[in-house]
């Protein structure tokens, strides 16, 4: 009778004094901390960029942040101001607290840090003929017409990868297409893609104005009302809404944007 | 051992204890009632008890103060030894405690044990539960966290519906105009001294009568209660077919009270302590407060109801629904105890059982509220729907985040549940009718109209036009087909 009464004292001495240690301690070791306090990467990004620019950077619906060239492309400053108060004339928001976002200044600082950390290839250096990411050139739309009737139009003028589109062109801006032009995205894993730049120009790498010039012609092929529903009508509203004959003539004919394209 | 029975009788001369207890000890139960249904009570019973020692000594550490209270727990969590394994006892002692009185008022309305001669025992039993409750919500109140800070804001809109009075109510309820120290000290009163004190009393009463009037017998069909001559038959009954309390039906008792102990220290260990979540402060809005589960069919509730039918429902439904658990003994206290006889009782029990666990399963993840983070954060649109993706409809898939769509419809099992699931809306929805239903919303939707230009409408819907699987074909409208190839 004694022993089990001993045991069972034993046991709750143990308990009591260090043996308790050896428990499982809490999941979480810290507080749950002010939104505003996280500054650490995974869960910024993960509350913030993930849902576009891919868990890991790659493979989002939106530009790969996960991307050497465009890491070498821009600087600190550039893509602190692009978080901070987003990125007009794409679907960048801005995420900054001084523009009506949730994000500090250390918690965009972090983001910032964490992405170099991460995605920056380390110990490589720019390429010194890669184009910048702003220009002072000014652009000849109709050498970059030239360029991409020999360079991009083989895999650009299709219909499933077809990049004069005037309402996908409504979306990204001048500055989003040049970036885009000179880091490529590598993660869709298209032919070509993995490039960016460097497949420009018949092989050769793209110069500065050469990648100019192609945003000029791809800008001289906006449309003043873009969005037209209905693929292969130049007035799809038009014909959709009328049944004019007359009406729906007119708009089966080529405009002059569409002719442009080809 | 013979100084031991001279303290014992020194006292027992004085006390006058010793005879009442072993009566107690030895009054005789049915011979079917020593049976694992009866296990419930007692279980309730030590689930209090457990809650009133980890009470203790989680009150020796906690700080009942509006600037102290989080900082406390936090402290008990992460500094003191086993601290964490106390606040998760005294909180899976809580959701036991609730889950344990419910079944053991479901068996006992099963087993008609509320008919005569023990109808104030089943009283009694309600204000139980109801405090049991009570318990329940001052308890998420003492863990001062953003759910509970929205807690006690959802307690006093409901309070502040009352007609006249509610603003005065809620003046009390709070100790002031707004949640602030003198709320928190107000609950810890109740938590504390108040509801407990009670509890006691109640319980006391509870288990006198229990003891007094004699465990219910095993309910047979054709045993009808008659007020004329239930107590003979009863007393025949134990004592032909009976068997001393102790230790005849004591230990089944024991055993499952030391079951149900161990189940929550298994819980304590594998699942930890609640919370404390976010600090209570509520200019951090980047938070989504619910109640902890014994609440989770009344959030679900509310949540479905129409706004015009809130405020008779919080306002009627629970007196009604007191008012018929105090009533019942009262309206059927005589009559069949079987439930082979009793199928209106049967399909009350199974319809609240079933309404009960539906609700708080779909409290559990809210397909009602847009997660309102799902358009920036989370996984990605699997890269499997954008591989062949064209540009544009690629952009369309960055408007679709942007403009926040996936709060409320999900892609890829991530998004919020308010909408439908868009995985495979081109084989439902036609390009026509993606633009109607974007521009101008409709069942439950808002129209977007106002908000996407021309442009985002139009890559939006490119993008919606590739959902869906790949040997299926997208919805497409004939006559827009027909028309095109006409010209």
């Amino acid at each position: 009778m004694r022993a089990p009464i001993a045991a069972a004292l034993l046991a709750a001495c143990c308990l009591m004094s260090g043996c308790a240690r050896h428990l499982p301690a809490m999941n979480d070791e810290q507080p749950v901390p002010r939104p505003q306090q996280i500054v650490s990467f995974d869960p910024l990004y993960g509350q913030n960029c993930s849902a576009c620019h891919g868990s890991n950077g790659q493979n989002g619906p939106a530009l790969d942040l996960n991307n050497p060239v465009f890491q070498q492309l821009m600087d600190d400053a550039t893509l602190h101001r692009a978080i901070r108060d987003g990125v007009p004339g794409t679907q960048m928001p801005a995420f900054g607290e001084s523009a009506g976002g949730m994000l500090t200044e250390p918690q965009v600082d972090a983001l910032v840090a964490g992405m170099r950390k991460r995605w920056a290839t380390e110990g490589t250096t720019r390429p010194a003929q890669i184009p910048s990411v702003t220009t002072t050139l000014t652009g000849n739309a109709a050498h970059g017409q030239q360029l991409f009737a020999t360079d991009c139009r083989s895999c650009h003028s299709g219909k499933q990868q077809q990049v004069t589109d005037p309402t996908y062109l409504a979306l990204v801006s001048d500055q989003a297409l040049r970036i885009l032009l000179i880091a490529g995205r590598p993660d869709l894993g298209h032919p070509g893609s993995q490039t960016g730049w460097q497949t420009v120009a018949n092989g050769h790498a793209a110069s500065d104005q050469d990648v100019t010039d192609l945003v000029a012609y791809l800008a001289s092929l906006r449309s003043a009302t873009p969005g037209q529903p209905y693929p292969g009508t130049a007035d799809g509203v038009a014909q959709a809404v009328s049944n004019d004959p007359a009406r729906t003539r007119l708009s089966a004919q080529p405009t002059t944007q569409s002719r442009t394209e080809k | 051992m013979s100084r031991m029975k001279q303290i014992y009788s020194w006292l027992d001369a004085r006390l006058q204890l010793g005879k009442p207890l072993m009566e107690m000890g030895e009054h005789p139960i049915p011979n079917r009632t020593a049976s694992w249904w009866y296990v419930f009570g007692s279980a309730a019973f030590t689930l209090l008890m457990l809650q009133i020692v980890t009470g203790i000594l989680l009150a020796l550490v906690y700080v009942p103060s509006a600037g102290e209270a989080w900082n406390s727990l936090n402290f008990l969590n992460h500094q003191l030894t086993l601290g964490w394994f106390l606040r998760a006892m005294h909180g899976w002692g809580s959701n036991f405690m609730v889950a344990v009185v419910l079944i053991h008022m479901a068996q006992v309305f099963l087993f008609g044990a509320y008919k005569y001669p023990r109808e104030l025992t089943w009283t009694l039993g309600v204000f139980l539960l109801l405090m049991t409750l009570g318990m329940a919500f001052t308890g998420q109140v003492m863990r001062f966290d953003q759910d509970a800070y929205w807690g006690l804001g959802i307690g006093a809109s409901i309070l502040s519906r009352v007609p006249w009075v509610g603003g005065s109510l809620v003046h009390m309820m709070l100790g002031g105009p707004i949640i602030a120290g003198a709320t928190l000290s107000r609950f810890f009163t109740l938590h504390v001294f108040v509801i407990p004190g009670m509890m006691l009393a109640f319980t006391f009463l509870h288990v006198w009568m229990v003891l007094k009037l004699g465990i219910n017998e095993w309910p047979m069909p054709g045993r009808v209660v008659r007020r004329s001559t239930y107590m003979a038959e009863y007393h025949e009954l134990t004592a032909k077919d009976g068997r001393p309390f102790v230790p005849g039906g004591v230990w089944k008792d024991a055993v499952f009270s030391a079951a149900i102990l161990a189940a929550v220290a298994v819980c304590a260990v594998v699942f930890g302590p609640f919370g404390p979540g976010g600090q209570p402060d509520p200019t951090i809005i980047q938070t989504a407060p619910k109640p902890d589960f014994f609440f989770l069919w009344l959030y679900s509730v509310l949540s479905y109801l129409p706004p015009s039918m809130e405020t008779p429902f919080l306002l009627i439904a629970p007196v009604l629904g007191i008012a018929a658990l105090l009533g019942l003994p009262f309206y059927a206290s005589e009559g069949e105890k079987s439930w082979h006889r009793r199928p209106i009782a049967i399909l009350a029990l199974t319809t609240i059982a079933v309404s009960w666990g539906v609700l708080t399963h779909l409290g559990t993840y809210t397909p009602w509220s847009p997660h309102m983070d799902a358009w920036s954060g989370g996984p990605a649109i699997p890269a499997r729907y954008l591989q062949t993706a064209s540009p544009l409809e690629r952009e369309g898939a960055v408007v679709f985040q942007a403009k926040q769509c996936r709060n409320c419809h999900s892609i890829g099992g991530y998004g919020g549940e308010r909408g439908p699931a868009l995985d495979d809306i081109a084989t439902r929805m036609t390009e026509d009718q993606l633009i109607r239903q974007v521009l101008q919303g409709g069942g439950n939707m808002p129209a977007y109209g106002k908000n996407l230009s021309p442009a985002e409408v139009t890559a939006l819907v490119r993008f919606l036009q590739t959902l869906h699987p790949a040997n299926e074909p997208s919805a497409a409208d004939a006559a827009q087909a027909a028309t095109q190839a006409g010209h």
